[in-house]
C-alpha cells in the first residue's frame, strides 16, 4: 500500500500542468487540464479510449507538445514556444535534462532491439547522464535482480517474452534514478498470463514510495495501489480523488458509468 | 540555350531509338522464354537439370554483361566449329551477338524473378484450388500463375528498365543505337553537357514510359483488392 | 598457337598472369572507392528524400531518378569527356595549351560513385523506414539529444536493415567497373582486351576475366553475408 494521502500534503509538487490543451489539426484532444502530482504519489489515470489519457501523459515528458497551457517539472517551467505553425520546444537542453529525471515505460516496451538487455539499461546512464561505466553496470545488475531478470542479462529483446521485456523496460527506467516514473498502458500489450509479473514489479515500486503516474486499464490495480485516481472524459478531468471513495460508487456519475461499462465487457 | 543544336542532336538520337527498342524487346522476349526453361530446370527433380539451371544463373548474374558481350562477339569466332556452322552468318554480326548476350543475361535474372514469384504464392491458396478438384495445368493456369504474376510484375518492371539501359553497351561493339550515336556526337563536337542532357532525357522518357505501362497493368491486376480508402 | 594456355596465363616471361592480377587489384580498388563515395552520397540522398521540406525531397528524387534511369556508360562518358573538356579549358586559361584528360581512375570512381549513391540512397531510406518509431521515443524520453539518438539508435539499426540491399549494390558496382575499360583504365577487362589482342586468344582471356570477376564477387559476397548474419543476431529468436 502506498503512502497515506495525508502524509503527502507536505511534499513538494513533482509535476504540475495548468490549462494544458492539445489539438491535432481541428480535433482538440485535451481541453484544458489543471493537474498536480506530489512527490511520492501514485496516480492512476483512467478513461475510455479517446479520452486523451495517453496524450496527457505524453505531454508530461514532451513526446507530445501541448498546443496551449503550461507545464512545470520539479518547480521548473518548461520553455515552450507557441506559434501559428504549432508548439515547439524552446530549450532542447532543458527538456533533455528534465527527461533524465522523468522516466517513461511504454506500452510496447520499446527496448532497443540491437542491444542486449544489459546494454539497454546502461545506454542512457552512460551516454546521457555521463555516469561511470562500472557504477552503472553494478546498478543495472542490481535493478535486474530486483525485477527478476538476472538470468537474461545478455539476451536480446527479441528473445524475451512480453512480460520479460516490460520488466526490462521498467528496469531501464529505474537505472536512470528518475524522480518520476510515467507508465503508458504498461500491460495493455501483454498476454493475460504475463500481466501479473509486471503489476507485481509496479506494486513493489509503489510501496517504495516512488512518484508514479500510470495510465492503465487494470481497475483492481488502480484501486488497490494508487493514492489518487484521475478520470478523464473527452479531454477533461471528469473525476478525481481517493480510489476507494470513487470505486465505492456515487461520487461521480461519469466514473460510475465507466466502471459499469468496463465490468460488463470484462465479464462477457 | 542553343535550341538548334539541341534539336539537331535529338533528331539524330531518335534515329537510334528503333535499334535500342529492337535490341531490348528481342532480348527480353527470348530471355523470358529461356528463363521459363531455366526456372523449370532449377526446380526439377533431376539433379542434372537443377545443376544446369543453377550454373546458368550463377554465370550470367556473377559476371559483367560487357565481358559476356565480348566473349560472344570476339570469343565465339575463335572456335572453328562455330565459324563453320550454319549459325556463323548470324554470330559474326554485332547485332545478333548483342541480342544473344542480352538475352542470356536477362534470362538468368528473370529466372530468379520467376522462381521468387512462384514461391511467393501462398500455399493455402494452391491447396484451396486442389481441394476444389483442380490439378496440373488447370490449377497452374487459374491459381498459381495469376498470383505469381502479380508478385513478379513489379520486380520484372525493374528488369525491363535495366535491359533498356543495358542496350547502351551494344554501342561498344559498333552498333549505332542511341548511346552509339551520342558517343559519335560527343567525340566529334565535344559539347558534352548538352548532348548528355538530351540523351539522358531521351532515356528517362523511355524509362518513364515503361514504368507507366507497368503501373497501369499492375493497377488493372489489383482491382480485386478493392479501392483504397484514404 | 605456339604457347600453351598455362604459359599464357601464367607468371612466366610470356605470361599475362601478373598483369591480370594487378588489373584485378585496380578493379577492386575502383569498386571499393566508388562504393565508398556512393555511401556518402547515399546517406545524403536518403536525408534529402526523408526531409520534411518538399524542395529537399524533390532534389533527392531528381538525383535517384536521373542516375538510376540513365545508362551507366553514358554517365561515364559524361564525366570522362566533360571532365576533360572542363579541365582543358581551365589549363588553357591558365596559359597551358593543348588537351588535358583527367586520370581514368579518378573519373571512374566519380562516375561509379555517383550512380551507386543513387541506389544506396534507396537502400538507406528503406532501412530507416523499417525502424520502430517507439525506440526513437524511448531514446528521447531518456533525455537523448538528436545527435546521440542518431549515433546510438538510428544509424546502427538502419544500417543493419540496409545491409542486404547494400550487398546487392556492391555486386553491381563490382561488375560496373568493367565499363571503365572504355575510358582506358587498366582494370581487369581492359587488361584482358590487351592480352586477347596481343595473343589473338579472346576466348581464353575473356573467359579468364569472367572467372576472375566471378571469384572476386563470390569471395566478397560471402564475407558480406557472414557479416550480415552476425549483425542480424539480435533479431534471431
Amino acid at each position: 500500500m502506498s503512502i497515506a494521502s495525508s502524509e503527502l500534503t507536505a511534499k513538494a509538487t513533482a509535476i504540475a500542468t495548468s490549462g494544458l490543451r492539445k489539438s491535432y489539426g481541428e480535433i482538440e484532444v485535451l481541453k484544458g487540464i489543471d493537474f498536480g502530482a506530489r512527490e511520492g504519489e501514485v496516480v492512476s489515470i483512467l478513461g475510455a479510449s479517446g479520452s486523451g489519457k495517453s496524450t496527457f501523459l505524453r505531454c508530461l515528458n514532451l513526446l507530445e507538445l501541448p498546443s496551449a497551457g503550461s507545464l512545470d517539472i520539479f518547480g521548473e517551467r518548461v520553455n515552450l514556444r507557441h506559434s501559428d505553425s504549432g508548439a515547439r520546444i524552446g530549450d532542447r537542453k532543458q527538456v533533455d535534462r528534465l527527461r533524465t529525471q522523468v522516466a517513461m515505460v511504454f506500452q510496447n516496451f520499446c527496448l532497443w532491439s540491437h542491444m542486449t538487455i544489459l546494454e539497454n539499461l546502461m545506454e542512457a546512464p552512460v551516454h546521457v547522464q555521463r555516469r561511470k561505466r562500472a557504477e552503472v553496470r553494478e546498478e543495472a545488475l542490481s535493478v535486474l535482480e530486483q525485477v527478476g531478470l538476472t538470468h537474461r542479462v545478455d539476451a536480446f529483446p527479441a528473445q524475451l517474452s512480453g512480460g520479460q521485456q516490460q520488466r526490462a523496460a521498467i528496469a531501464r527506467a529505474l537505472v536512470m534514478k528518475p524522480r518520476v516514473l510515467l507508465f503508458d498502458e504498461p500491460t495493455s500489450a501483454l498476454d493475460p498470463e504475463l500481466v501479473g509479473e509486471v503489476l507485481k514489479v509496479m506494486r513493489d515500486l509503489a510501496t517504495e514510495g516512488r512518484t508514479m503516474l500510470i495510465v492503465t486499464h487494470e481497475m483492481a490495480f488502480a484501486r488497490d495501489v494508487s493514492n489518487r485516481i484521475l478520470f478523464l472524459e473527452e479531454g477533461q478531468i471528469s473525476a478525481q480523488g481517493d480510489p476507494l471513495e470513487l470505486f465505492a460508487g456515487g461520487a461521480s456519475e461519469g466514473f460510475d458509468r465507466f466502471v459499469r461499462r468496463f465490468n460488463e465487457s470484462a465479464s462477457r | 540555350m542553343d535550341w538548334e543544336f539541341l534539336t539537331d542532336v535529338f533528331l539524330q538520337l531518335l534515329g537510334g531509338v528503333p535499334l535500342t527498342l529492337q535490341l531490348s524487346l528481342t532480348a527480353l522476349l527470348a530471355g523470358f522464354i529461356l528463363a521459363v526453361v531455366i526456372a523449370c530446370a532449377a526446380s526439377s527433380r533431376f539433379r542434372l537439370f537443377q545443376w544446369i539451371g543453377g550454373i546458368h544463373t550463377e554465370i550470367f548474374r556473377g559476371t559483367p554483361l560487357l565481358v559476356q558481350i565480348f566473349l560472344i562477339y570476339y570469343g565465339l569466332g575463335q572456335i572453328p566449329g562455330v565459324r563453320h556452322s550454319e549459325l556463323w552468318p548470324y554470330l559474326r554480326e554485332p547485332y545478333w551477338c548483342a541480342i544473344l548476350a542480352l538475352a542470356l543475361n536477362t534470362s538468368a535474372y528473370t529466372a530468379e524473378i520467376i522462381r521468387g514469384a512462384i514461391q511467393a504464392v501462398p500455399a493455402g491458396e494452391v491447396e484451396a484450388g486442389r481441394a476444389c478438384g483442380m490439378s496440373g495445368f488447370l490449377l497452374r493456369r487459374r491459381v498459381t500463375w495469376p498470383i505469381a504474376i502479380r508478385h513478379g510484375l513489379p520486380v520484372y518492371s525493374s528488369e525491363v528498365i535495366l535491359m533498356l539501359k543495358a542496350t547502351s553497351l551494344a554501342s561498344i561493339i559498333t552498333l549505332t543505337e542511341v548511346t552509339g550515336i551520342a558517343y559519335k556526337l560527343i567525340s566529334s563536337t565535344y559539347r558534352v553537357m548538352e548532348i548528355f542532357a538530351v540523351t539522358g532525357a531521351l532515356y528517362l522518357t523511355l524509362t518513364f514510359a515503361i514504368s507507366l505501362a507497368f503501373a497501369l497493368i499492375e493497377r488493372r491486376l489489383q482491382r480485386h483488392l478493392g479501392h483504397r480508402r484514404n | 598457337m605456339t604457347l600453351g594456355i598455362y604459359e599464357l596465363i601464367g607468371f612466366g616471361p610470356h605470361g599475362w598472369g601478373l598483369p591480370l592480377i594487378n588489373a584485378a587489384g585496380i578493379t577492386i580498388a575502383a569498386a571499393a572507392s566508388g562504393f565508398l563515395l556512393g555511401s556518402v552520397l547515399g546517406v545524403a540522398g536518403a536525408v534529402l528524400k526523408l526531409s520534411r521540406r518538399a524542395l529537399l525531397r524533390a532534389v533527392g528524387m531528381f538525383y535517384t531518378t536521373v542516375f538510376r534511369g540513365i545508362p551507366e556508360i553514358l554517365i561515364i562518358y559524361l564525366f570522362y569527356f566533360g571532365g576533360s573538356v572542363a579541365f582543358t579549358k581551365m589549363m588553357n586559361l591558365g596559359g597551358l595549351p593543348g588537351f588535358f584528360s583527367l586520370p581514368a581512375f579518378f573519373i571512374g570512381v566519380l562516375a561509379v560513385g555517383i550512380v551507386s549513391g543513387a541506389y544506396q540512397t534507396e537502400a538507406y531510406r528503406a532501412g530507416f523506414l523499417r525502424l520502430d518509431r517507439g525506440q526513437i521515443e524511448a531514446g528521447l524520453s531518456c533525455g537523448m539529444s538528436d545527435l546521440l539518438l542518431l549515433r546510438r539508435i538510428i544509424a546502427p539499426q538502419a544500417l543493419r536493415f540496409a545491409l542486404p540491399a547494400l550487398g546487392n549494390i556492391w555486386q553491381s558496382v563490382l561488375k560496373e567497373t568493367a565499363l571503365l575499360s572504355v575510358i582506358g583504365l587498366t582494370e581487369l577487362l581492359r587488361q584482358s582486351i590487351t592480352a586477347a589482342g596481343s595473343t589473338r586468344e579472346p576466348l581464353l582471356f575473356y573467359g579468364v576475366a569472367a572467372v576472375m570477376f566471378f571469384v572476386i564477387g563470390r569471395v566478397t559476397g560471402s564475407l558480406l553475408s557472414r557479416t550480415e548474419k552476425r549483425l542480424a543476431k539480435p533479431w534471431s529468436r
